[in-house]
């Protein structure tokens, strides 16, 4: 009987344990995880923090669902080092677990920058924004009267601004870029999202970062790189996020960012997996292998990773980026390249806060970004992933909303037909 | 697995699988509440297809609940699930509304909910013995098949 371990308790490794379970329904599956929550929505925890969704609907499968596939889950248990010789993980505390075959997913960190005078270890006042239990501890801490600043307004930073919205007393979002989610958003997109925001009571202050923090135990003032001074009650930290791979290293794994792996998902090392945050992914567009923070890739990349660990073969495709957030009731899907001097086709509403900005380069669509006009956000995603040539459709994709029926009859009717595999 | 087909061929763009589709999914179980009284929006797309740019004519898109849903890996609440005869559901209680799905949809068959705080999708009236639109169809263009019948309806 196989014996699968899985270290790491989030999608990727939950969606792994699946995809073992679905080829062999005998093998002994366990996962650990270092946290001591069961495994939970990781993006849920702004939802957490406004109160929109109940601790009992945090979690990601139900109570029961991991007995009912015979999976055991070990919380509260962190891998220290990995012995590939007698193929078996030690865990902090002394236990060791046995493994045939073993799947690294133990996704990312925050990313703590250089700030002169942050201390995280002493400043009770200082938070990051990445577990349920970082949104637990924060969400004890507010007050009503509390001054917010938030560093990095990135999803993971204006989330958290959403989330802390009418519970503090004011809440100050500070980045370094010229506009929010810089990442995935192009100028104009992200100037809706910000005005969007700042209607909603919270206030930037871009093209500038904190560079020192005064206060022993407990921040009192930040001072800004553009030389303002503003008081802190609550600092959050959320200027990104670096794979966890320091159990990956103690068996020197192939490395860059992330954990290097082949379409397999599998590491440099025999036996040894690894999929999710922590490793490293070839870009659909440059070919390039860097790291991708995102759910749905990881879920794809577990249950790619599982497959192969049941000894069934399955390739894990090409990533691009794929972003449905909402903040305030606008809602906003973003995918691919949004940046680049692509030909872009846009059309704006800015009386209703919509837009549809398409990215065509040569005869592909390479990235949109959607805002309050969604409704087949997933076509375009798919025009993109299936590198479609925009020629051979239908009709022009910048001419009218996009339907199934941009596709020839021919097209159509094998996509809808055949046994669907997607 | 049985899934719903359409057939372009016969579809008259009417518009009744949505109306029977709304009422299914409406705490009213009638077509007349349902459509006054509950805000429900259909889990089916009627598209056009097009000559010149005027719809010619017309074929009904619903969830095809996919072998490997793109949507279920996507879902950042676990809301979103196979179930074991392989029908995809969205567990309401648990969706917080994101469109995650959406955006990954590659048929374009999830629609956000009226409030935005949901999405509808196709769950074939699991419940109703029959889907409401195969029932109702008033030209037989949409009709729920298994894979031997799917065989003989391409031949």
């Amino acid at each position: 009987m196989m014996k699968y371990l899985i270290i790491g308790n989030s999608a990727a490794g939950i969606n792994a344990a699946d995809a073992i379970r679905m080829n062999d329904n005998k093998g002994n599956i366990k996962i650990i995880s270092r946290e001591k929550f069961r495994a939970y929505g990781r993006p849920l925890i702004s939802y957490y923090l406004s109160g929109k969704v109940s601790p009992e609907n945090m979690y990601y499968r139900s109570e029961n669902y991991f007995k009912s596939k015979n999976i055991e889950v070990l919380l509260n248990v962190e891998a220290e080092n990995i012995d590939l010789k007698n193929k078996e993980v030690a865990t902090i505390g002394g236990g060791k677990i046995a493994y045939d075959k073993l799947l690294i997913a133990t996704g990312s960190g925050p990313f703590i920058p250089h700030i002169k005078g942050l201390d995280m270890c002493k400043q009770e006042n200082v938070f990051t924004f990445l577990t349920y239990e970082d949104a637990i501890k924060l969400k004890k801490k507010i007050t009503k009267k509390s001054k917010v600043i938030v560093a990095g307004a990135g999803f993971i930073g204006l989330k958290a601004a959403e989330g802390l919205f009418g519970q503090v007393g004011s809440i100050t979002v500070v980045d370094l870029a010229d506009r929010v989610m810089a990442s995935i958003l192009d100028k104009q997109s992200a100037d809706i999202v910000q005005t969007h925001m700042e209607q909603n009571n919270i206030n930037f202050k871009l093209k500038t970062s904190v560079c020192e923090i005064y206060g022993k135990n407990n921040v009192s003032t930040v001072a800004l790189s553009n030389n303002e001074i503003l008081d802190c009650d609550i600092l959050v930290i959320a200027v990104g996020v670096r794979p966890n791979i320091d159990i990956a290293n103690t068996i020197n794994l192939k490395t860059k960012d992330g954990i290097i792996v082949n379409e397999y998902m599998q590491t440099s090392k025999r036996d040894v997996y690894a999929a999710g945050d922590c490793v490293e992914s070839l870009d659909l567009f440059s070919g390039d292998s860097k790291v991708f923070a995102l759910w749905s890739s990881a879920s794809n990349q577990g249950e790619v990773a599982g497959f192969n660990m049941a000894s069934v073969e399955m390739k894990a495709p090409m990533v691009f980026a794929v972003n449905a957030i909402s903040f305030f009731g606008l809602q906003l899907i973003s995918a691919g390249v949004v940046n680049a001097s692509t030909s872009n086709n846009i059309v704006l509403d800015l009386v209703k806060s919509e837009l549809c900005r398409l990215n065509i380069l040569n005869d592909n669509l390479v990235g949109f970004v959607l805002i309050n006009c969604e409704q087949r956000a997933g076509i375009y995603t798919a025009l993109i992933s299936d590198r479609v040539k925009l020629s051979e459709l239908d009709y022009d994709i910048t001419s009218r909303d996009v339907g199934f029926s941009v596709y020839s009859k021919d097209e159509r009717t094998k996509k809808y037909w055949e046994p669907c595999k997607r | 697995m049985k899934k719903v087909y359409a057939f372009e061929t016969k579809c008259l763009g009417c518009g009744l699988c949505e109306v029977y589709c709304r009422t299914a999914h409406s705490k009213f179980k009638d077509v007349v509440k349902a459509h006054n009284r509950d805000n429900v929006i259909s889990a089916i797309v009627i598209e056009n297809i097009f000559r010149q740019s005027k719809p010619i004519s017309y074929f009904v898109l619903q969830c095809r609940h996919c072998l490997s849903p793109r949507c279920v890996k996507a879902c950042i609440s676990g809301a979103m699930h196979k179930d074991e005869q392989g029908i995809v559901h969205n567990d309401k209680k648990r969706c917080v509304g994101c469109l995650s799905c959406v955006s990954v949809c590659p048929f374009g068959a999830i629609k956000k909910s009226r409030d935005c705080k949901t999405i509808s999708k196709c769950d074939l009236c699991v419940g109703y013995g029959e889907p409401l639109c195969v029932k109702n169809c008033p030209n037989d263009a949409i009709k729920l098949l298994d894979e031997n019948e799917v065989e003989v309806a391409l031949k």
